[in-house]
């Protein structure tokens, strides 16, 4: 087993890499993998609610994130930076996570056998 | 000597990812490293199109990894769905769905995001381009 | 101890920049492809200045940088390859 950390740096929607960035990070956690998410920068965006991506010819995958408690995926984490940047601070989102900063994400990287960052 | 595991997350002929890991993996082969899987995933797998065609003074990146995996057995995977969501089929899928074509044959190989997984649960280090 | 690897462009992607907010002082930065074009930027040289840093020099070369980026330390894919075994894990951003 590995400590697997998955990184959405990236918007959702304009390309396929939040998407697929969360296919890797159930499929690691059905394979017992301890894997960790972290939104930072624009990746914060994956978290707004009240997605249509279907509207714009996307697939729905921001539904997806609801079934990370199922994989025991427990470890959502996002930068507390990011998010006052996007004024998604104080927001409702779509998940249940920890806001850290960045200094706690530096330590988290720290701690992880690999980072894959999407 | 250590044991790799490489990802090629970048397109060939449209990116400069793809071709920095192919020169990776090779300079690691040559210092007599294993690398124990390529794992071709997001627009990475569009490097093993059969259907790229560059200009014959231009480097075929295709190529160079075949020529690779002749030279040391590596293994070249893909990732299927997101091989299929992008054109990337081989006789497998097009029998499958009817289609006369098919871009992605041997030495390259459908595989499942569970052989990166499982790869990386192996190797000493992933690196990633 | 971190290799931080960063393929692109800063005036393109955010990748350089996302990667200096989460780096520990003692990781390493290593430049490939455009993002080696960042340090021809003052903004950059000053982000970079405290940092261990590499640049890959096919790269610089093939760009026509080497005399403009001569005080930089270059590696190659040899040591590319060396260096992602001396730190303990790379992140590719």
């Amino acid at each position: 087993m590995k400590k697997l950390t998955i990184i959405f740096r990236r918007a959702p929607h304009g390309t396929p890499h939040g998407r697929e960035a969360l296919d890797l990070a159930l499929l690691s956690a059905s394979f017992e993998q301890e894997v960790s998410l972290i939104f930072v920068d624009e990746g914060v965006l994956n978290l707004v609610k009240m997605q249509h991506p279907e509207l714009v010819g996307a697939k729905d995958f921001i539904a997806t994130f609801g079934a990370l408690p199922l994989y025991d995926v427990d470890t959502v984490l996002a930068c507390k930076t990011s998010l006052l940047e996007y004024g998604l601070d104080k927001a409702e989102l779509t998940m249940k996570l920890t806001q850290v900063s960045p200094a706690e994400i530096t330590q988290h990287l720290a701690d992880a056998d690999e980072v894959l960052v999407f | 000597m250590s044991n790799f595991i490489i990802q090629v997350n970048g397109a060939a002929n449209t990116g400069s990812a793809s071709y920095t890991a192919y020169r990776f993996t090779k300079a690691s082969l040559e210092q007599g490293h294993q690398i124990s899987l390529v794992f071709f995933y997001q627009d990475g797998v569009l490097n093993t199109s059969s259907f790229n065609s560059p200009a014959s003074d231009e480097f075929d990146l295709t190529k160079a990894w075949i020529e690779l995996n002749h030279q040391y057995q590596i293994k070249l995977v893909n990732c299927v769905s997101a091989s299929l969501r992008r054109g990337v089929i081989s006789k497998m899928e097009a029998d499958e769905c009817q289609a006369k074509h098919w871009n992605m044959q041997s030495p390259f190989e459908m595989g499942g995001l569970g052989e990166l997984v499982t790869g990386i649960e192996r190797a000493d280090r992933l690196v990633s381009f | 101890m971190i290799l931080h690897h960063i393929q692109t462009s800063p005036a393109q992607d955010n990748a350089l920049a996302t990667c200096l907010r989460y780096i520990d002082k003692q990781d390493t930065v290593l430049l490939s492809g455009n993002a080696v074009n960042a340090l021809l930027l003052n903004t950059w040289q000053h982000e970079l200045a405290q940092r261990r840093i590499f640049i890959l020099e096919e790269d610089v070369k093939a760009r026509g940088l080497t005399e403009r980026l001569s005080q930089f330390n270059f590696i190659n894919y040899e040591q590319f390859v060396q260096e992602t075994l001396h730190h303990d894990k790379v992140i590719s951003w």
